[in-house]
């Protein structure tokens, strides 16, 4: 191949993906955990659809790249 | 040009005059059937078996001496090869074939002369049709320069659309890369591999037997031009050769048959020749090997390949006695192998071999910066006729493979061949998975092969992934060059995996927030 080859690598470093794994599950189980305490501790009245869906929205993007970085640190590559 | 037989008198003259040629072969041809036959049919009801086995290598040779000549008298007929305004003359051929391994490579060196009239852009290899069956790989090249400055220009070689010429002879031609002009001459050497041209005869061994094969050729180089002067040196692995057709002058050297030299050779010259000798070397074929290679963008290639393996050479019969077999490896099962060598690439990682039953541990596993060798020893020694089904795989990280292009297309660059050493694959699949997202996948292989596409489903995957499927049939390690396979890729579609994931948990909590704020109470 006389062309320039440029080896493509992933856009995140192999040796990376245990330790973004693990520190982003424990971030998104704590805003979970946030989650469920806002929901039982509120009442009715005081409820705000917004900041709901917005924790809502944090933990589930957390848990999202967290279990993503978790399969391909166990080695399946997706 | 009609196409002369040796038992019309030998090779070096032809038998009859032009004219009186159809009576004259007609009387003889009759004649030497007749004969024969009666011979042979009586001799061999009264010999015994030994002598037997040598009679039928006699039997086996003038019975192709006479399939010969009966086809000379029946393809008289038939139209010789039409005539090109150019005519081409070999000066000087020299074969020499290398019957070490199963595989038998051939090396053929031509000087070749324009004595035509008009320029020459092609020169035509002829090979008879068996030959033309089992030819795996053909490769030719220039010579230029002499002895130490000798340098060799690739030419392209394909099976040339000429009708067949006698005895339904196959052509291929060279393309030169200048036309060659009048008087003028160039030096070729041409490279070929057949396969499956050793026959195991006798056809069923024991296990202290040594295996003998036959190899059936011309001593004569066939071709469609006047050879002025030609060679043929034979290889064999070892000294043992039982017997060969002697065709005057040849000679035996310790394990190098010369046949030749013969002086001024008609076109399409043949005379069919024997070589009965020992061949002790694996014969390993796999018959079919499925490899899927899987191409994951988050950092690694997965290799899994499936094996069919079959030891190709003489069948075995009898009992199989393992005292004998581990106690005399030097008498007993010289035949057979037990190690066979897989080269992998440098940085290989996560390899396994395994099988139906499960994991084989009888493997070794040596890497190194150029390549790594896997020495796998299958559960159990291969005799003659015996098979084998594993599974080897393995992992490659993505830069060492998988680069990207100037026009912005990213490229898969793999081996296309069977990473078995000295090992014949009869049918090779090669599948590559392409990650999902990919588009226009293009395929660039130097040689021919078929190709299929498919769709695949695996993990995180929507609209699945595509496979590129490549076959080919009659692969030799020669064939262990690298392929390419161009396709496109958004690197934005690598966001649709963990997206997915993202929207699955988000999913889940707007569910639990509708189940909260849901009132499904009776009483207020």
């Amino acid at each position: 191949m006389t062309q320039s080859a440029k080896p493509i690598s992933s856009p995140v470093p192999d040796a990376w993906y245990p330790s973004l794994a693990v520190p982003m599950l424990a971030v998104g189980l704590v805003i979970t955990a946030s989650f469920f305490i806002y929901e039982a501790t509120s009442s009715r009245k005081n409820r705000s659809l917004a900041k709901e869906l917005v924790t809502g929205a944090a933990a589930s993007f957390f848990l999202g790249f967290g279990s993503l970085f978790l399969l391909l640190a166990s080695g399946v590559y997706v | 040009m009609s196409y002369v037989v040796g038992a019309c008198g030998g090779p070096n003259k032809p038998f009859c005059k032009k004219e009186g040629f159809v009576h004259c072969s007609l009387r003889t041809s009759s004649l030497t059937i007749i004969v024969l036959h009666i011979f042979f049919r009586r001799l061999g009801s009264i010999l015994s078996e030994k002598a037997r086995l040598n009679m039928e290598v006699f039997v086996a040779r003038s019975r192709l001496t006479l399939i010969f000549s009966l086809f000379a008298l029946f393809s008289l007929s038939s139209s010789s090869l039409s005539s090109s305004t150019t005519e081409l003359q070999i000066l000087t051929a020299e074969r020499r074939i290398d019957l070490a391994s199963h595989i038998i490579r051939v090396v053929l060196t031509l000087k070749v002369q324009n004595d035509g009239t008009s320029a020459a852009s092609d020169v035509l290899l002829a090979f008879p049709p068996a030959q033309a069956k089992h030819l795996a790989l053909i490769q030719a090249a220039e010579v230029a320069g002499k002895k130490r400055k000798k340098s060799l220009h690739p030419l392209d070689v394909k099976p040339s659309n000429h009708a067949d010429g006698p005895n339904g002879a196959k052509f291929y031609s060279i393309s030169l890369r200048n036309p060659l002009g009048t008087g003028g001459s160039v030096s070729i050497d041409v490279s070929y591999v057949l396969t499956q041209s050793l026959e195991p005869f006798p056809v069923e061994i024991r296990q202290s037997e040594p295996q003998l094969v036959l190899y059936r050729d011309s001593a004569l180089i066939l071709s469609p031009y006047e050879i002025k002067q030609q060679t043929t040196v034979i290889r064999t692995p070892s000294t043992k050769v039982e017997s060969f057709t002697r065709v005057e002058p040849s000679t035996q050297l310790r394990t190098e048959l010369k046949y030749g030299p013969y002086e001024d050779q008609p076109s399409f010259s043949y005379s069919p020749i024997l070589v009965h000798f020992e061949n002790n070397n694996p014969f390993a074929v796999v018959e079919e090997l499925v490899r899927e290679i899987e191409i994951s963008h988050w950092g690694s290639l997965q290799v899994t390949e499936h094996y069919t393996l079959v030891h190709n050479g003489a069948r075995h019969k009898g009992g199989f006695s393992r005292v004998e077999y581990q106690s005399r490896p030097t008498i007993s099962g010289v035949a057979s192998f037990k190690h066979l060598l897989v080269k992998l690439p440098p940085r290989v990682h996560s390899v396994y071999y395994r099988d139906n039953i499960g994991n084989i541990s009888t493997s070794h596993l040596r890497t190194g910066y150029s390549k790594s060798e896997l020495e796998i020893e299958p559960r159990y020694p291969l005799l003659g006729g015996w098979k084998a089904t594993f599974v080897i795989g393995y992992g490659i990280p993505l830069e060492d493979v998988l680069f990207e292009s100037d026009d912005g297309k990213r490229y898969l660059n793999f081996s296309f061949g069977c990473p078995i050493a000295e090992t014949l694959v009869n049918k090779i699949t090669n599948k590559v998975v392409l990650p999902e997202g990919s588009k226009n996948p293009s395929v660039v292989v130097p040689f021919s092969v078929e190709r299929r596409a498919e769709t695949s489903y695996s993990y995180l995957d929507i609209v699945g992934r595509p496979v590129v499927v490549l076959e080919k049939e009659n692969v030799v390690p020669e064939h262990n060059v690298l392929f390419q396979v161009y396709y496109d890729f958004h690197p934005m579609s690598m966001l649709a995996e963990p997206l997915m994931l993202t929207s699955v948990f988000f999913f889940l909590f707007v569910a639990a927030l509708a189940y909260i704020h849901m009132d499904i109470s009776i009483r207020k």
